[in-house]
This record gives structure tokens, sequence and C-alpha cells, in this order.
């Protein structure tokens, strides 16, 4: 399908529909957050919610953006440049030509903030109990940023004069420049945090004296920054071979003395790439990197490789060094040998194995060694090592980030062995929050509590990509005399940013950035927040979309403020509520069960797909099923399949069937002959509705909509026709398609009951139509359904493709 | 808001001592908080209704209390007069999603399919005479339980038709009729129950009906008790199936063939036995099958226990409960079988059991069935007259 036929099909509906009113949507409530968010917020190891902010970017609404940034990065100058960015790895933008430059797109929105951001208000009341941190890498900063703005007093540890760890010591200013650091770290210490600098845990303080100055809990967060050793001959004695991450250190602490000449460096990660650049900028004349096996198992971004080689640096790669060559004390050089790959290890990499007979020299007058990370042990005290430690990094329980010292976590390189920064920062999330648990209910995460209970969804991709823009991909500045150290890395102007963040495909479900929710004037949202974490995260909710009316723009040349553009499919809109002024409104996302008429036949936790329902008994009263409200889903089907009326629906209240009825029958209790409704009874995702003018013959008609079709009883059919409807339809998505799984089939059960009883109550059977539709049917179809005027139109053309976007 | 203060005086509640002999009789009073005598000391209805809502909706209407009340309350006339006067919101959604109240509204259209009556064309019905077979939910059950539960309650209707036949008599079916009303009225929608009456009454008294049989303890019990408020000068004679059939015993109409079920014991419908007094003639009926021998529960006849719940008005914990012990205790009798004359009982027996097998609990090992369809499948083989003779008189051997 060429992109020419969709755009015009797609302009041939706007101009079709100028004639329309503003639909009547039928919906209840909603929450998005049900299914998977788009891919790239999936990929964030910290949660960063991308699509919103690079939605948010191409409206060239950048303070907004970097807000929905800092609600899960508290360092985003420091990410935008130095992420690997798993995000654009996943990026569907790849498949029509590359993937958005988000990281650029975060780097842009962090450098656009001129001045400091209000400084970030708790959003629990200030705690009684207090957190140390020691360390002030990204994981420390991270999980104390959130615990204080969780209400603790967390006073963070800092062994050197300057906060940031690896961030100041691992890498270096051309790629991450002093002022952001200082800028970013500043800013996050705004949340009410102390940062105690020059404090070695170990020598200057013991931990066991740190954890009695009345911590509740400590965190340790403190890297893993001892450089392993090659374990080759000649190493210790010579003062030519140094540890690549000590290096790193004395040089982004000022010290500019030239390393030497030929430098040669070892390992492949990005301690080595960067101490190789580093040297280079210290005016060697010549680096090379020895690595021992591929390139493409480089373990340092690509990015970063492909700049290195453009500096001049080396890759020599299956080599590995034997022996340290050396005259007296002086260095001379290496003797290398040439590897091969064998089976596969653990990592499921191949392991190099050693060419007999293949050695050779390599001169060099400095080695930098990066070839692994240890954690330094000094601060724990001795008899503490064996029990805290695995295999030179700290111990924890991967679920809760405890150590077997209660009340103490680790996170972290410590923890994890040498990572990104990403990775560090999710770390510091995670263990904020197993901090968090820990002291409000003096147990820690459990397993369940990470469990996302998300139902994967497919999205569709627009037919045609909304901007034909190749990515803009930052310059990269040449190294020049005397800018040696200046950032390497160039800044996308606005205008190429905002051309950028327009290349998004918008994936996925709505991005719930919750921009929209202080900013919505007339009050189209509803939040929802999810009952049980006890309001620790802020803001945590679900938008709903609520009964009303929406005005949804299709004219392309219209961006609302919602960005309602056609290719948007309009699931992924916000809708919309109650009357202006009204205060938002608070409605649980799940189904309840009425206890009193729970017979315990467990037939709704048989059917229940997210295992959401147990059968439980209380101290005054049989069993009976309980709906754990962290895992229900809302999806109603134990309402359609509870034989006593104990299971109630989502968000609903008992009376929600008559009110729906009401609607269609305009409030009579039977319908008029010359006014009796063709009712629709329709999922929620909106699928196949348009079937009803095929079968309504005139009627008006009026369309229910359910959370899924699942919920079906043969009581409402019968109800239907008791009260005088024309006749009814019911259409869902089809068996494989439906998100909960078995709706379909569950809902065919009830109609096919239906089909029996009707001919004893002198109806025909095929009173009861069904459309099991393989497509999601978008809005233009309900169009046809809510507006009359349409009907006739469709009967005529009757070719649905016709009214698809 | 009706009258309490008549309600009380019709229905005798005004009368109650607060004695509490109800409360040793009721099945629920025994698991649940319940208590009948807290509900009839309502002083102010306006308050208080609400209050007791609960327990008003509750109620088994089983009239196990009215056994004992030494005051001759009639209990369940009271619960259901109240009723009607329950707002709307304080309603609890009836089972099944309230299928059976809302297919038992009178439509338009009334012609029931009657196919299931085809499906033996060995049935003879006719277009007239005085006797009719009131068929009631029968189908409409097979419908909306026969792919749940293993239950074929249409097949009562078949066998009660059969049994007919053998004693001569082809009943009429009337196309017309609808659901007897007996779920609407006792959940309080009598003036849905006041319209299905008079659809009936006028469809059997059109056809010159005069004696109507019943296969449904409840269709038994609301034709004969509450339908003649209707009725006027029509005043049909209504039997249950058993009623009819026992009577016929003496006078030798009837007989059984030998059946290999030994023992099987009976449950009292509510509606049959306490509401309308008719406890001998099924027992007749049952000792009258030859190889049959009927064994009596711990809690039979006045004191028989509730299948749990009546006219699928309220089904909760305790209707679970009281399904489980009564089959539990049908099965102490050592009965092979538990015959009961009403399909409801039928349905919720099967319904717990079903349960009990789903859940992969160890089911109750007793089978439950309908006393009419127990009775047509022990009828003698109709044609030549060759009596099959029990395998014990074989043994004692036949001097010819």
């Amino acid at each position: 399908m060429s992109a020419v036929a969709n755009v015009s099909r797609a302009a041939s509906y706007s101009l079709a529909d100028t004639s329309l009113v503003v639909p009547e949507i039928q919906s209840e409530p909603l929450p998005i957050r049900l299914v998977q968010p788009a891919p790239c917020t999936q990929a964030c190891p910290a949660g960063i919610n991308v699509k919103a902010y690079v939605s948010l970017i191409a409206e060239s609404r950048y303070d907004e953006a970097l807000a929905v940034i800092r609600q899960r990065c508290p360092l985003p100058g420091i990410c935008g440049r130095v992420c690997p960015a798993p995000c654009e790895l996943v990026c569907e933008r790849r498949a029509v030509d590359a993937p958005v430059a988000i990281r650029a797109l975060k780097r842009f929105v962090a450098d656009y903030e001129t001045e400091a951001p209000e400084p970030p208000s708790p959003f629990r009341k200030k705690a009684e109990e207090s957190v140390a941190v020691v360390g002030s890498g990204p994981a420390g900063l991270t999980a104390a940023y959130d615990l204080a703005l969780a209400g603790y007093r967390v006073t963070v540890y800092e062994s050197e004069n300057h906060p940031g760890g690896m961030l100041r010591h691992g890498i270096t200013a051309y790629r991450l420049p002093r002022k952001i650091l200082d800028r970013e770290i500043e800013t996050l210490c705004r949340a009410q945090i102390e940062i105690r600098t020059g404090c070695r845990i170990g020598v200057d303080l013991d931990l066991e004296e740190l954890l009695e100055r009345g911590y509740d809990a400590a965190l340790l967060a403190v890297g893993a920054q001892l450089g392993r050793h090659l374990g080759v001959e000649g190493e210790e004695k010579c003062a030519g071979v140094e540890d690549a991450l000590a290096f790193l250190g004395r040089v982004n602490n000022g010290d500019r003395t030239p390393p030497g000449s030929r430098i040669v460096v070892i390992g492949g990660g990005s301690t080595a790439v960067e101490a190789a650049r580093s040297a280079l900028r210290l005016g060697a004349q010549s680096v090379d990197i020895l690595y021992r096996r591929y390139r493409e198992e480089l373990l340092a971004d690509p990015e970063e490789i492909a700049a290195a080689e453009a500096e001049g640096i080396a890759f020599r790669f299956l080599v590995t060094p034997a022996r340290v060559i050396t005259d007296g004390s002086q260095l001379q050089g290496l003797e290398c040998v040439r590897v091969g790959l064998g089976e596969p290890d653990s990592s499921g990499r191949r392991r190099p194995i050693e060419i007999p007979g293949s050695q050779f020299m390599v001169e060099a007058d400095r080695v930098l060694t990066a070839v692994g990370q240890e954690v330094d042990l000094d601060f724990l005290p001795a008899e503490f090592q064996p029990r805290l430690l695995d295999k030179g990094l700290l111990s924890t329980d991967s679920t809760t980030l405890m150590t077997s010292w209660h009340g103490v976590f680790a996170a972290g390189d410590a923890v994890s062995g040498p990572a990104t920064v990403i990775d560090a920062i999710a770390q510091g999330h995670r263990a904020a929050d197993a901090i968090s648990r820990f002291l409000i209910h003096g147990r820690s995460l459990r397993a369940e509590d990470l469990r996302e209970p998300c139902m994967p969804v497919e999205y569709e991709l627009p037919d045609t990509s909304p901007i034909e823009a190749m990515r803009a991909e930052p310059k990269l500045r040449a190294l020049k005399p005397g800018r040696e150290f200046t950032e390497v890395e160039g800044r996308l102007s606005e205008s190429e940013v905002v051309a950028e963040a327009r290349r998004c495909l918008r994936c996925g479900p709505c991005a719930e950035c919750r921009i929209c929710a202080p900013s919505c004037r007339r009050r189209h949202l509803m939040i929802q927040r999810s009952g049980n974490n006890g309001g620790q995260r802020n803001g945590e909710g679900v938008l709903l979309r609520t009964p009303g009316t929406i005005a949804l723009s299709l004219s392309s040349k219209q961006p609302t403020r919602g960005r309602l553009l056609p290719e948007i499919r309009p699931r992924n809109l916000l809708e919309i509520g109650p009357q202006e002024g009204e205060p938002i409104e608070i409605l649980p996302v799940r189904a309840r069960i009425h206890k009193a008429l729970c017979r315990g036949c467990a037939l709704c936790a048989d059917v229940c797909p997210f295992d959401a329902i147990t059968m439980v008994m209380d101290e005054d009263s049989p069993e009976h099923a309980r709906i754990e409200a962290a895992l229900c889903r809302g999806c109603n089907l134990c309402a359609g399949i509870c034989p006593t009326g104990a299971a109630i629906p989502t968000a609903l209240s008992p009376e929600w069937w008559n009110s729906k009825l009401d609607d269609c029958f305009d409030g009579e209790l039977i319908a008029e002959e010359s006014d009796q409704p063709y009712v629709v009874l329709a999922c929620q995702r909106r699928v196949g509705a348009a079937g009803a003018a095929l079968y309504s013959k005139g009627s008006r008609v009026e369309v229910i909509r359910f959370r899924c079709v699942g919920q079906l009883q043969v009581g409402m059919l019968l109800d239907l026709q008791r009260r005088g409807a024309s006749g009814v339809l019911v259409t869902g998505c089809q068996n494989e398609r439906c998100r909960f799984g078995r709706g379909a089939r569950l809902a065919a059960d009830q109609i096919e009951i239906t089909r029996t009883i009707l001919p004893l109550l002198g109806v025909d059977p095929d009173y009861v139509q069904v459309d099991w539709s393989s497509e999601r049917r978008t809005d233009p179809i309900d169009r046809v359904i809510d507006n009359r005027v349409l009907t006739d139109r469709v009967l005529t053309e009757s070719s649905r493709e016709t009214w698809q976007i | 808001m009706a009258d309490l203060a008549q309600i009380r005086r019709s229905t005798g509640a005004a009368l109650c001592l607060e004695c509490g002999k109800c409360s040793t009789m009721c099945p629920l009073a025994e698991i649940a908080d319940f208590s009948a005598a807290r509900v009839m000391s309502m002083q102010d209805p306006e308050a208080e209704l609400h209050g007791h809502a609960d327990a008003i909706q509750r109620c088994l209407t089983c009239a196990a209390c009215e056994e004992r009340c030494p005051q001759g309350v009639r209990y369940t006339d009271f619960v259901r007069s109240l009723r009607p006067e329950l707002p709307a919101k304080v309603r609890d959604p009836s089972p099944h999603g309230e299928v059976f109240q809302i297919a038992a509204t009178p439509r338009n259209g009334h012609s029931t399919d009657w196919d299931w009556l085809e499906a033996d064309d060995g049935l003879c019905v006719a277009q007239e005479g005085e006797v009719a077979l009131f068929v009631g939910c029968l189908p409409l059950f097979d419908a909306y339980f026969g792919p749940q539960l293993e239950v074929e309650t249409v097949e009562i209707a078949r066998a009660a038709i059969r049994l007919l036949n053998r004693l001569g008599i082809e009943p009429v079916l009337i196309h017309e009729e609808c659901c007897c009303g007996h779920d609407l009225l006792w959940r309080g929608d009598t003036d849905a129950f006041e319209t299905l009456a008079k659809h009936n009454l006028a469809a059997f008294e059109a056809r010159g009906i005069q004696h109507i049989l019943t296969v449904c303890a409840e269709c038994c019990r609301t034709w004969r008790t509450d339908y003649p408020e209707f009725s006027g000068a029509y005043q049909p004679r209504v039997e249950h199936l058993s009623e009819f059939l026992a009577a016929r015993l003496d006078r030798d109409e009837l007989s059984f063939r030998w059946s290999s079920n030994g023992a099987v014991t009976y449950q009292d419908p509510c509606r049959l036995g306490r509401q309308l007094g008719v406890f001998d003639p099924p027992r007749e009926l049952l000792r009258a099958v030859p190889g049959s021998e009927l064994t009596e529960m711990k809690r039979s006849g006045r004191d028989a226990l509730c299948c749990g719940t009546a006219g699928f008005i309220r089904c909760d914990a305790a209707s679970r409960q009281l399904q489980t012990e009564r089959l539990a205790s049908a099965a102490a009798t050592g009965a092979s079988k538990l015959l009961t004359a009403c399909p409801k009982c039928l349905i919720h027996f099967h319904c717990a059991q079903q349960e009990d097998h789903r859940r992969q609990r160890q089911p109750v090992a007793i089978e439950v069935e309908d006393l009419t369809v127990f009775l047509s499948g022990a009828l003698e083989d109709p044609g030549p007259p060759t009596t099959v003779e029990p395998p014990g008189a074989q043994q004692g051997g036949d001097p010819s």
C-alpha cells in the first residue's frame, strides 16, 4: 500500500467529516495503564516515560518534557550525554529508517533549562525515620532523591571531596562537562539531601558507628572502583602498568600530566575507551586498545567506539597480554599472544583460547588496564566481609536488595558489577522503594510487589510516517589543541529537536505523562490512585476515559493541545469527563465482591485472567472470593460468570446496567413501538460496531460499552428484549484477540444460552446478532453508529474499508 | 409504604411473643446471624426497614419456623409482604443475573417452543379436555442449566405425560401458558405477578380446564394458594402430580415394576410439604415401587430442611452449606437416590454436587433425581402384560 493512497484516504475522511457534529462517545472509565506502554518506555531500566517526553518535545513543551523525565531520572543532563539509550534499540522507527535520537532529545531539554527548577516538595509528610546512603554515585543519589521525596531524612556520605562517584571519576569532561555534573547534583540536592563529602567510611567513620548514629536504614552504593589486575608476569613490579580507573580518576581531578607517548589499553569496556581517549587528549602519540574478543563483543557503547576510532585510536582484537616486558623498572612493552575463540562461556560469549606460539611484542611506555572492577572493601569491618560478599561484590537478596545485615541495603555497581548510569539509576529507584517499604511495613519488598501485571497490547503503526525526516545526529567536534577536554558531542538545534521528536511513530497506548491533568481546563480527566501502594509514589494513577463528549479535531492542520492528529488512534487520546469545574473523581478500577452474596463457588477465580481472585475464609464469614486490588485489571469477567450477583463490576455501581438501559430507552420502562432502539453491546475497544448498521433496519442505534463483552449475562440480553429493544448486536474481539484472553468465549456461551431461551419466549433466536471482529475498528465506525445521518451511507457504500483511517 | 401495622395483623406477626422458638427451627439461624423475631419486632418501618433489608431478603421462606410458633405467626407471608416495600437501593441482585425473573415477565408474544414434546413421539396430549398439565419453566431451566449442570428438567414434563398416558389420560397443554410467577411474587414484584396470574388464569379458563396438574412444588403452591385472589369465579382444582397419582394407587390403576434401587430417600420441597401439607402422596408412590425402600432423612416431613434457595431469590454461602448438609444427611440414610418433587431442589442439589466436583472436593455420593422421572422410569413396560418378576420371587421358586 503506497503512502500516497493512505494519505488520500485519511484526507477524504476528514473532508467527509466536516459536516459531522461532535459525536457522543459512550464510554466507561478506562484505565489506560492496563496495557503495556510503548517499547521505548518499557526498555528504559529507570522507567522513564520516554514516549511522553518525546511527544511533549514534538510540541516544543520542553519544561513539561523535562518534568516527565525528572519523574524517574533525577540526572537528565547526565543521562542525556552518557546513557547507552536502550530505548533507541527498540524504537519502532528503526523499521522505517533509523530510531529516534532519544538521548539527544533528552540532552536538549536538560540543557534548555536555564534556571534551576523549583525544589521538589516531598509528597509524603515528613517521616520520623532517617536513612544513610554511602556513596554519591548515580545509584546513591537517585535513592537519596527518592527517599527525600518520600519524606525521609537522608544523609549521603562521600569519601571524595566532590559528590558524583563514578560520574565524576570515571567519566571524563569531554563527554560530561563538569559544570553540567555540578549543576545536576546541585539541583538534585535541593530535595533536602545532605551530602557529607570527604568522609570515608571505614577510615573517618566506621560503618557500625554510622548505623549507631540513629539511622533506621542504610544503603551501600559504594560502586566498584578497584581495577582488576591483569594477572600476568611482571605486572606488579612495573610502575608503567596502571589501573585505567585510577588513571581516569587522576585526570578527572585535574591532573594533566602526559601519560607517555605510546599507550596501550587493555580491555573492551567503556572504561578502556574512556582511558584511551583521555590519554590521547593528554598528548600520547599513539593509543592502542587490545581486546581479546571480536569487535562485536566490545562492551563499550558503539557511538563511543566510533568516536574513539575517529580520533585515531586503534583497536586490536583477539589479542591478550602474556607478560610485561621491563628493562629494570622501565616498561618496554607487552608480550602479547593471539587468541582464538572456543566454546561459549557462562556469559554466552565464546571463550578466548590462546594460540600457542603466536607471541609477539607490543611496544609501550604506558599500559592502562581496564579488565574489570571490584568493590573497594576498606569500608567494611573485616568480620563482616565474608557475610556480605560474593565474588568480590556485595551480596544482596535479589528482590529486596537487603544484605544479610538487617536494615542495610546495597545497590549499584557494588552489587551488579560495572554497569551503565541508567542501570545505576534504576537500582537507586529500586533500593529507595525497598527501603521505603522496609521502613513502613517493617518488611521489605516481596517478589509480588514487583510483579507488573500489564497486558501486552498489539498496536498499529501508522501506515505512513508522519514526518519523512532522517534521524538527526549530533555533530562531533574534532579534537583541537587546547580544547581537549571540552565536550565533544554537539547539541541539536531547537528546530532539529522538534523535527526529530516528530519522527516518533507514537506506538503503544497513551503515554500517561499526566501533564494534562493539572492543566486540563475542562476537568476532563480522572486520576485513579492505585490502591495498594499507600501513596508512596507521587501522582501514581491511571488516566481514565470518562463518559462525555470529546471534541475530536480531525483536521491535520490543527494540532490541539492534546495533539489529536489523525494518525493517532483515538484510544490514545485523553478523554474526558464531567462538567467544568468539577473535581477530579477517583474511582476504583477493579471489581469487588459483595461478601454477603458470595457462595464460594470459585467460578470467578477459575475465570480470572490475572489470578487476582483467591478463595479465603474470615473469622466471621465462610469461604468467599477476594479480589486482590493490585492484580485486578477490571475486565469484569468475574461479574459475568458470578451466579449469585456477588461480583460487582469495575468502577460501576450495581445500578450501572439500569442507568445504561434508561439511556437506551429514554427512561421508558418499555420502549414505545415507534421508538424501539437497536442496542449494540460492544467491547470497549470499539470493535466491529459497524455491523449495527447492517442489522438495525432503521432503528435508532444505542451502544452500551463493556470493558469486555465477557461480562455479558443472559439476563442482560433478555432484559433488553423485555424492555423493547428492536434487536441486539453483541460485538467484540475474536477470541485470540481478546486482551483478557477468554472474553469472547464467555460471551459466546451466554449468547448460545440466550438463543435457546428466546424461542421459549416467542422470540426469534436471530434477535441476538453477533459480530466477532478480527480487526480493531476505529472511531469513524462509531460515528457511523452515533450519527444516524451516516448510517444509510454506510449501507450504500457498504465497504467498511472506506471508513477506516 | 404499605401499612406495617396491617401487615403485622394480617400475618399474625403482631402476636409474636419473641419466645425465639422460630429460631430453634430456622435453618439459617443455625449457621448465620439471622433472627426472625428481630424482624418482627420492627415498629417503625420507615426507619427500620432499611436495617432489616438483609434479613428480609435472606429468609428462605421455607416456613420451618411456622411449625414451632406457638402463636401461629405466618412468618413467610410476613416477609413476603415486606419485600415489595424494600427500596430498590437495598435490594440485592437475584442469582443468575435475574434471568428467571426477567424471563418470567409477561411479554407480547407467548408462542412457547414445544419442540421438547415432539422429541418423544410416544406421548399423547389432547387439544381439549378437563385435565391440563402446567409445564411452567421446565424448558427454560433446561436451556439455562443444561449446558452447565447435568440436569434435564424438561424430562420431568415428558415423564408426567408418560405417567398420565398410562392412566389413560391425555393431558391438555396450554401453549399460551407463562411462568406461574412464583419468583416474581416472592421477590416482591407483585404487579408483574398479578399480570402473569391473570394471563395464566385467562388462558386456562378459556380452554375450559377444570383440573390442573403441576410437576413443580412452587407452581403448585402458587396456583393453589396465590392465584385464587385473582381468579374470581374460575376455581380449578390444582394438584401436584404426586397427589393425583397417589390417589390412583388405591384404585389399582397404576402399578410399577420392580426396580433395583434399594433404599431411596425423599426431600420434601418446602412449598409442597409445609406450605401445602403434601407429605404423604409422594411417599405412598415411592412405597408402591417394588424394590425401592423409602428411608427417611434425619429431618423430614414437617421438619425437613430447605434445599438452600427458594425461587432463585438469593444464593449465598448459607445456601451452599444447607445443600451440602442436606446431601450429606441423604447419603447418611444409606439411600442410593435422593428424590425430590420440585425441579428447583433438583437444580440446587446438582449445582452443589457439580461445584464440589469442579473444586476437586469429594462430592456427596448420592444420585439426585426428580420424583416424577423416577416414577416414570419404574413404570411397567407397556404392551403385553408380562410382569417382570423380582429376582427374589424367582429364587423362591415358582411351583409351576
